[in-house]
């Protein structure tokens, strides 16, 4: 099953190859072959297109190569030259030679940088750009057969989310895998955890809290990307690419684009998304222009299916308390959670005592692995509904209005997509005023 | 024990004032309670009470009529407002309502910011404090140290200098024998009562998280608006509810109805909080410098943790309740309904209780038995546990009860009272706003 790289563009494709054995391995699963794998473990080279050179996306392709053997970095793709240079050079510097293979007619610069990536002969591709754009890179990535790692948050809006659930299920039809960001479900103490919450050992989860409270980020880029706006005559557009965690439509505000991670971990321990939420939220200290249009705190109440209600909270801010945590309630106990800590209270208390490797590392692993076993993961819809938990508090917030998941995941119209990749920001939403879309 | 009526129609006279009277009456009836008795200085609506009414705005007018009308021999004699016209106004629509009851002579209507010590001073048993919240404390003191029971509206402080000098005050009212009953009227509505019964009985397990809300689409309460005319302290002051100094802002002056009753299911006030809030809507200059919305986390003994929620934006989603979840079950609670769901399911279906009104029927008694009520302490924790929420919110910082109830030396007071310029201090902004 070697391949040859000269094979480009002629005979079985590279793409076409994993293709079918993805069909292969699904029809061995099918068989309850459970080992059948189509690469035999390390015997053949994964090759990956890095989509979004920015620092998550080259830490992404770091970590991937560093996650297992016989992985190389072929293409690189962003919209802008200085990245995609910025991010090989680091790359180069930081991964022995044989894992980087890219070459100048790999690199790809611009807004369909993406196609040529998906196009480069790629087995899988890291998706890192910013979370706008990744519905439309997604769908492209598993059309062409590749499969994904993507970067946490999936999309900015309900129209992006129903997008991102077509092509995970496209994904699951083609054997593709897809494996996000939320690193939280790849960490030991996470997993320890929930695996003792899912035995019920703190009862029934009645109530919750999660919270991503900081102080400020980004401060001096957002104050020169927008000297530089000036100074170079950048067009809206670059601006705001160049600062998207600070525009709504380019990160889904600070809720989806950070928040979600702790979302997410309280909809894997309740074992569903929210039924309903209440948010409200505001700019009150991050008030400056270099700062776009996004909130700089929220705070949302979500209503599971059994009625357990849980706070949200997430706040950028400068000169403030930080809490970064979880905590799951229940009839029989409670249970805490962080980055690197989790315990049990109540009558199984539990204190997770080993140390759970890089997190960041260990998704990647566990996405070339499944790969190469054959039995893909798929995390699409399941990072796609704590997206979608993020994207609906942020719109409750924005309005003010308590909002149903039914009617955010069916109804909602709410598209962010610029109709033209040229424009000027919009305004700070006013709850009680922006409209309910 | 049958006491004669001590003053004639006119009032006037060297005897014994009807303030000493009830003082020591106070302090007998102290001294029978101990002793065991249940003696009472008061036979029931056999003495008229003399109430004063300090804040004759549309609140202080609607206590001094549930008042009146709460009990036979109860009548107004006396008001204070910093406005006249606030006191005429309030003065017509007393009479209209209960002509009988009301006897204020037009020398016993007191104008300005030391209209209160002359209502005090007016001969009256019971004073009813219904000014803006940032006059409460010092409200409060002069009244008991005067020997006065007294019925003050909520919230009864906006900062924590101002708390600590309500709690001196109830404890004085406490070695005085006099009454302090507070306008947190959900502690007397029926569905309320019954619901906290059961919680206190276990009925719901062990507490473990609870909610509470008031979000309201409504942005102008109590709004006025800025004639040309008015000195900013008049503004100020006829606007009170969106000026911090004066209202606490409205998770104080509002939401700590929701907070009162968690404090009483739980029964404690909470240890810290970790709050958020903002101006996002409501950001015109005529709004003062309160926020619109508030969210905050509180943390009770046992690491109990409750959301509490309270917005004044116009277009949003309504919601006024509490939530109180146990091991066992859950309580829901509102001014029209409460139930419990769970093991020991529980709907309250009786009549509805008028609160506003038996707040006073309960005081009036409970003065007229000898057994004063004194809610002081309770109120100034439930304002106290809003203050320290707005403070949170305000600075963006994690606080403790007992930093915030001991050391904060936050004291929103003015140097000095007098119609005149006085800049609106700045919208709070987290991470700037100073922490004192």
């Amino acid at each position: 099953m070697k391949k040859n790289k000269d094979e480009k563009g002629n005979g079985i494709s590279r793409r076409s190859f994993l293709k079918a054995s993805g069909a292969v391995s699904l029809a061995a699963l099918a068989s309850s072959c459970a080992t059948s794998s189509a690469f035999a473990a390390g015997s053949d080279k994964l090759r990956v297109g890095l989509i979004g050179c920015g620092g998550r996306g080259t830490g992404a392709a770091r970590d991937c190569i560093r996650s297992s053997d016989n992985v190389q970095i072929v293409a690189l793709g962003d919209m802008f030259r200085d990245r995609v240079d910025k991010s090989l050079n680091n790359l180069k510097e930081e991964l022995p030679a044989e894992n980087v293979k890219v070459s100048e007619d790999t690199c790809f610069v611009g807004f369909d940088a993406y196609e040529k990536v998906i196009a480069s002969d790629v087995d899988s591709v890291i998706l890192a750009t910013p979370p706008h754009f990744r519905p439309a890179h997604l769908k492209a990535a598993i059309e062409a057969g590749k499969h994904v790692f993507m970067e946490k948050p999936v999309a900015v809006d309900p129209v992006g989310i129903r997008s991102v659930i077509a092509s995970s299920e496209l994904a699951e039809q083609k054997g593709l895998a897809i494996v996000a960001g939320t690193q939280r479900r790849h960490q030991d103490h996470y997993l320890q955890v929930m695996k003792r919450i899912h035995n019920r050992a703190i009862g029934e989860i009645v109530s919750g809290q999660c919270y991503w409270n900081q102080g400020a980020l980004w401060v001096s880029a957002a104050k020169k990307n927008l000297r530089k706006k000036k100074e170079l005559g950048w067009s809206d557009m670059e601006y705001q690419c160049r600062s998207w965690l600070f525009f709504t439509w380019l990160s889904g505000d600070h809720i989806v684009e950070q928040h979600v991670h702790n979302l997410d971990v309280i909809n894997w321990a309740i074992g569903s998304h929210p039924v309903k939420c209440l948010g409200m939220g505001g700019r009150q200290a991050r008030t400056q222009p270099q700062y776009g249009n996004i909130y700089d705190h929220f705070a949302v109440e979500y209503e599971y299916p059994n009625g357990a209600r849980v706070l949200s909270m997430c706040r950028q801010t400068e000169g403030c308390s930080s809490r970064v945590s979880e905590r799951v309630v229940g009839t029989k106990g409670s249970v805490y959670t962080d980055g690197s800590n989790a315990s049990i209270e109540g009558p199984n208390a539990y204190k997770y005592e080993g140390k759970s490797p890089s997190p960041y590392v260990q998704e990647h692993s566990d996405l070339i692995r499944s790969i190469r076993e054959g039995k893909p993961l798929n995390e699409g819809r399941r990072i796609a509904e704590s997206t979608l938990t993020a994207i609906m508090g942020r719109m409750s917030a924005y309005t003010g209005r308590e909002l149903s998941w039914e009617w955010v995941m069916n109804k909602s119209e709410l598209d962010l997509t610029p109709s033209a990749y040229q424009m000027g920001a919009d305004p700070v939403a006013v709850p009680g005023q922006t409209k309910l879309i | 024990m049958k006491q004669t009526r001590e003053h004639d129609s006119s009032g006037h006279g060297r005897r014994i004032s009807r303030r000493d009277f009830v003082k020591s009456s106070a302090a007998l009836s102290l001294a029978a309670l101990t002793s065991g008795g249940s003696s009472r200085v008061f036979a029931a609506g056999s003495d008229k009470i003399r109430v004063g009414l300090i804040g004759c705005g549309s609140r202080g007018t609607g206590d001094a009529i549930n008042c009146i009308k709460s009990a036979d021999g109860v009548e107004i004699v006396a008001m204070a407002d910093v406005f006249r016209d606030r006191l005429d106004e309030s003065l017509g629509k007393l009479s209209r309502e209960a002509d009988d009851k009301v006897s204020v002579t037009n020398d016993k209507c007191f104008i300005g910011f030391d209209a209160y010590k002359k209502v005090i001073e007016s001969d009256v048993d019971l004073v009813l404090l219904t000014a803006p919240p940032g006059f409460r404390p010092e409200h409060l003191k002069a009244a008991v140290e005067a020997g006065k029971h007294v019925f003050m509206e909520k919230p009864v402080a906006v900062d924590p200098v101002g708390i600590r000098s309500i709690i001196a005050s109830s404890e004085l009212a406490k070695q005085k024998g006099l009454s302090i009953v507070a306008g947190t009227q959900q502690r007397r509505m029926a569905q309320y009562i019954e619901v906290i019964k059961r919680v206190h009985r276990g009925q719901i397990g062990q507490i473990v998280g609870g909610q509470c809300y008031w979000n309201w689409g409504e942005q102008d309460w109590h709004f006025a608006k800025r004639q040309s005319n008015w000195s900013d302290m008049e503004w100020q002051i006829r606007c009170w509810p969106y000026f911090t100094w004066l209202s606490g802002d409205h998770i104080n002056e509002q939401h700590v109805h929701n907070l009162d009753i968690i404090n009483w299911a739980i029964g404690s006030h909470p240890v810290k909080c970790l709050g958020m809030g903002g101006r996002q809507a409501r950001t015109g200059p005529e709004y003062g410098n309160i926020f619109d919305h508030f969210a905050v986390e509180y943390e009770y003994p046992g690491g109990v943790r409750i959301l509490s929620m309270c917005s004044q934006i116009k277009g949003t989603t309504n919601r006024v309740s509490e939530r109180v979840v146990g091991t066992k079950g859950t309580t829901y609670t509102t001014r029209g309904l409460g139930y419990i769901e769970g093991q020991n399911p529980y709907k309250y279906d009786g009549p509805g209780i008028r609160a506003s009104v038996r707040q006073h029927a309960d005081h009036i008694s409970s003065i007229r038995a000898g057994e004063p009520i004194n809610e002081g302490r309770q109120v100034a924790e439930s304002t106290m546990t809003a203050i320290m929420g707005r403070i949170s919110a305000y600075t963006g910082r994690e606080l403790s009860w007992e930093w915030v109830m001991n050391k904060s030396t936050l004291d929103l007071t003015l140097p000095k009272y007098e119609m005149g310029d006085l800049p609106v201090p700045a919208v709070a902004i987290p991470g700037q706003t100073e922490l004192i």
